[in-house]
């Protein structure tokens, strides 16, 4: 058997199969059972309806992650800031979303995400325009703003957008008419965000406004002297990325926690970059890779329950399977197959983008 | 070319995998005596199992964060372990990863057939409340969480830290000898470390008008404020040079990096939270005249035995606060020092001298 | 450098041990933070991204603890750097040999660190840490006694290693071959430079760096491991090489601007001299990070060939 028979596509399968392998045996080693565990993680995601909306709970998020960072990444950039702007959308969707209180399902929900894709829109924004204007890195930028958003939503939720009479730094519910139900045991959020990872691949695999980000992620220089702006291209991928960011932020407090809480959405944003790298900068991957991903993080009560395990080891095997999928090399020899073409390598980053 | 990268491949894997196995063997070596007997318990698995009716079980949800925190999680399981043991009953916790998993976590333990529920840490308090409402044949106990309406199956076990604070204050500002006292604090976000930090402040000023205290935070957010012993000491160090030379460090890990720090500058003092940190804390014994003590571990024990005897009541109960033994430091505290703090301690326990925090 | 001498003890005539404190705070802050970039810098000079910081600083802070709880803290300090230069192997093992993408690579290494370290840690173990080393005469000068020359030996080695590295990146036939892989493997394989090994070598030694800025944290200053305990350095130490364009000594610097800025929002809470909210204070060094780049930002530019494999 080729490993290059398989198609790309199944690649990330057989190194999840594989990475999952190697987990039972570290599991194995940590003197816990790996049927206890294999089962743990079925009945805890998708076990029923609660525990397969459950897991799309997880997921959600994610796919917004993921889509943020795989915008940047095709226009060449690399925005490490997802989560600042994520938080920033959260909490911004979650003051609308309690404050214009009174409004019409129709008009109020609506209202509410795009408040936060906005919001989430702006830092990334300001990150384009120094990058694009002043040639700051996006990098530098990102991680400072991750910070100075912390302490900004951090304030905000235990300062002027504080919930009254009672102690803990949170917004207030966020009310009815904002509310993101379930459709059918689905969450909406979940279809929102099916949805946008199918129009992300539309705009970056079918439109000349992707074609043009990827040229530019390309190849600056060669993009300037085809006529293409740099700085626009810049500008326009990195505030759609702190969009979508923005968007996965609302979606958290408008879907799942009902409000802004601090702490509540802590590593949404890195976690972009984990299933960027497992969808292999793919749009519609985003999917498959989120949902597997919401799935393991979703088994860590079934795992301390019924295996005894630490939760750390969804961690352990995670970074296994990104390991596989970065390195097929690696596949085809734990496989033992025989040598053939290297399957198609990910390439996330052209450098620092310079 | 092939068989020379899947040679790499193998002294790769090999290497990791001696690392881990390595690392795991001196973990394991590391988690000897130390170690909580509580957690050891559970390892070991007490015996019993929650689904059978005649067994007393006890679940506990953690805060986000480890049962070994050195820290409230910690001091809640080995309560909760202790009253399993009295009750000749089982207990098991569940560590929170994810805070949108607080519901789903508690909800284990109530398909289990879990005949108590703990749950530590004010932000799982909603999650809590709403299981209790939903299950009155269970009994919850919500370490932290302050109750403002009563659900009767439901009690918060909650703390005067302000008042622990004051007298741990009122300690240093007996002890200085600068006048200036400093305290290394977790965040202004979570209100307990406030409270701690303002009873700190008040307590100073009480017994040494003249002293200068000087307050400050972790300017992270919530999630690494409490995780970072790097800055503690570091900021620690900091104050001493500002002249400060009785320091309290409150937030979690962040805190003990200050204790640290002071432990290895001579003359100064350092004073714990929480817990008696003489004992969560060892590397701090060189500086660690006291800690301020929330009692966790007692309090759910003492609200699990009033479960079992049926003489417990919704609504709050207040745990004991106080101050830690003075371990090695008995002699090097004057004796005037030590009686004068003992009158302190006694009347602001009594209430006879207000805190000044509300 | 004479200038912010000058500067420091103005800051000193006026603020005395106010000064001393601030300035204090910001060399040992600085001092993990300047490590880590140095692997950054070598790394990404020789032409290989390394986002792993992070997790090689929380493995080598993890070895180090466990190192120093069973062999003493020297040994502790070996362990870090030889996890770290190991964690640095297998990066080089896969950004060269394996040519997979190299923030993927990172990215491994930083998820699988956070895991492993919080997965294996068990608390119980206690171990002291490094003795401060009071220079003679030195460490008796007046503002600059307690701010340089009292420190930990790890300290001091950083100081050794920040400026060695400049001294050789620019003056050693090594340092100039590894900027010609760095900027033009190509080049630099057609006059006889074997890009391979410089990758590997300077790939490791980056990582010895990043675990020895680990052991700073655990063996050095705190005394203790914790999970996580990196809080984000590794990550800040990203930005600093890139405020540091590249260069060693510069990046000590934007630590140190760093450093100076985190440790004035300490002394500003201290003193209690503006109401405020903490959050808004502790977005000061962040916030002035920006505007300064944005102000005085010319266009940095990587080694051209940071994050391609080769051939």
């Amino acid at each position: 058997m080729h490993l290059d028979r398989l198609r790309p596509a199944l690649l990330p399968v057989v190194a999840v199969v594989v990475a999952m392998v190697i987990g039972a045996l570290v599991v194995l080693a940590a003197g816990a059972s790996p049927v206890a565990a294999a089962t743990a993680i079925w009945v805890a995601a998708f076990s029923g309806t609660g525990a397969i909306a459950a897991t799309l709970e997880k997921a959600t998020p994610l796919v917004f992650a993921g889509l943020a960072v795989i915008v940047g990444v095709r226009a060449g950039l690399f925005n490490i800031g997802a989560q600042g702007q994520l938080l920033l959308g959260a909490i911004t969707a979650a003051y609308a979303g309690y404050r214009l209180a009174g409004l019409p399902r129709a008009v109020h929900l609506p209202l509410c995400l795009a408040v936060g894709i906005v919001c989430g829109a702006l830092p990334a924004l300001l990150a384009g325009v120094l990058r694009a204007t002043r040639g700051v890195h996006e990098v530098i930028v990102t991680i400072m703003l991750n910070t100075i958003l912390v302490n900004l939503t951090d304030w905000l939720a235990g300062g002027p957008w504080m919930e009254q009479g009672q102690p803990v730094s949170r917004t207030p519910a966020i009310v009815g008419s904002a509310r993101m139900d379930r459709v059918a045991g689905v969450p909406v959020g979940f279809l929102l965000a099916v949805a946008m990872a199918f129009g992300v691949w539309f705009v970056l695999d079918r439109t000349t406004f992707g074609f043009r980000l990827a040229t530019v992620g390309a190849n600056r220089n060669a993009a300037h002297y085809a006529g293409i702006s740099v700085a626009g291209a810049t500008v326009a991928a990195m505030t759609l990325s702190g969009a979508l960011a923005g968007l996965g932020g609302a979606v958290e407090s408008l879907g799942v926690v009902g409000r802004f809480e601090p702490g509540f959405n802590a590593g949404l944003g890195f976690d972009g970059i984990t299933i960027a790298l497992l969808a292999r900068v793919s749009p519609r991957a985003v999917i498959p890779a989120a949902v597997l991903i919401g799935a393991l993080r979703a088994s860590s009560t079934q795992l301390q329950a019924r295996a005894r395990l630490a939760p750390e080891i969804v961690d352990v095997v995670l970074a296994l399977a990104l390991l596989l999928v970065a390195a097929p090399i690696i596949l085809r020899w734990l496989l033992r197959l025989r040598p053939g073409s290297s399957p198609t390598e990910v390439h996330l980053t052209r450098g620092w983008g310079s | 070319m092939q068989t020379k990268k899947a040679t790499f491949a193998s002294i790769a894997l090999a290497g990791l995998l001696a690392v881990s196995s390595a690392a795991t063997a001196c973990s394991s070596t590391g988690s000897g005596s130390a170690e909580p007997a509580a957690t050891a318990a559970v390892a070991k698995g007490l015996p019993g199992d929650c689904a059978s009716e005649q067994v007393f079980c006890i679940g506990l949800v953690t805060d986000v964060g480890k049962i070994d925190d050195k820290s409230f999680n910690q001091a809640a399981w080995q309560g909760a372990a202790a009253a399993a043991a009295t009750a000749d009953g089982h207990a098991e916790y569940i560590e929170t990863v994810d805070p949108k998993d607080y519901a789903k976590n508690i909800q284990s333990f109530l398909d289990r057939k879990a005949d108590v529920v703990v749950t530590v840490g004010f932000a799982i308090g909603d999650a809590t409340a709403t299981a209790a409402k939903a299950n009155p044949g269970v009994h919850f106990i919500g370490v932290d969480a302050f109750q403002a309406t009563t659900i009767p199956n439901l009690t918060g076990l909650v703390f005067n830290e302000d008042k622990a604070g004051f007298m741990a204050g009122a300690l240093a500002g007996l002890l200085t000898r600068t006048n200036v006292v400093a305290a290394v604090l977790g965040t202004d976000k979570i209100p307990p470390v406030v409270a701690f930090g303002k009873g700190w402040e008040n307590g100073a000023r009480f017994t040494n008008p003249k002293v200068k205290v000087l307050t400050t935070y972790h300017p992270g957010g919530l999630d690494v404020a409490f995780n970072d012993p790097t800055w503690g000491a570091q900021t620690a160090k900091q104050a001493l040079d500002n002249t400060a030379d009785v320091i309290f460090g409150a937030g979690g890990k962040t805190g003990n990096g200050a204790l640290l720090e002071v432990a290895r500058q001579q003359g100064a003092y350092c004073v714990g939270v929480d817990s008696d940190q003489w004992e969560t804390v060892p590397g701090a014994r060189g500086c660690l005249v006291t800690s301020a003590e929330k009692d966790i571990e007692d309090g759910v024990a003492t609200l699990i035995g009033q479960i079992r005897d049926g003489s417990i009541t919704g609504g709050n109960a207040f745990g004991q606060v106080g101050l830690a033994p003075f371990h090695d430091f008995e002699e090097k505290v004057p004796a005037a020092v030590r009686t004068k703090i003992e009158g302190i301690v006694r009347d602001v326990a009594s209430g006879k001298i207000p805190t000044g925090v509300n | 450098m004479a200038g912010s001498l000058v500067a420091a003890f103005a800051a000193y005539g006026i603020w005395g041990f106010r000064a001393t404190a601030v300035l204090g705070f910001a060399v040992r802050s600085s001092t993990p933070l300047a490590l880590a970039a140095m692997c950054g810098i070598l790394c990404e000079r020789t032409g290989v991204i390394d986002i792993g910081i992070e997790g090689q600083m929380l493995l080598g802070a993890f070895a180090g603890f466990f190192g120093a709880a069973a062999f003493g803290v020297v040994a502790g300090v070996f362990a870090a750097v030889a996890v770290g230069a190991l964690v640095g192997a297998f990066l080089a093992l896969c950004a060269v040999t394996w040519r997979v993408d190299q923030i993927i690579a990172g990215a491994v290494i930083n998820i699988a660190a956070a895991g492993f370290t919080s997965f294996l840690y068990r608390p119980g173990r206690v171990i002291g840490s490094l003795p401060a080393w009071r220079i003679p005469l030195l460490g008796d000068l007046p503002l600059l006694g307690p701010v340089l020359f009292r420190a930990q030996p790890l300290t001091y080695l950083t100081v050794v290693v920040v400026i060695g590295l400049q001294v050789t990146l620019v003056r050693t036939p090594w340092g100039r071959r590894t900027t010609a892989v760095g900027e033009h493997p190509g080049a630099a394989d057609t006059v006889g430079i074997d890009v391979a090994r410089y990758r590997y070598g300077n790939v490791v030694a980056g990582g010895a760096l990043a675990g020895l800025a680990g052991a700073l944290l655990s063996v050095e200053i705190t005394g203790s491991f914790d999970r996580g305990m990196t809080a984000g350095r590794g990550f800040l130490a990203l930005a600093i090489v890139i405020m540091g364009r590249w260069k060693p000594v510069a990046a000590w610097a934007a630590a140190l601007f760093f450093g100076v800025l985190t440790g004035l929002v300490n002394q500003l809470n201290f003193g209690q001299v503006i109401d405020i909210p903490p959050q808004f204070v502790a977005m000061l060094p962040y916030a002035t990070t920006i505007v300064v780049l944005a102000i005085f930002g010319t266009r940095v530019r990587p080694p051209a060939a940071a994050g391609r494999p080769y051939p």
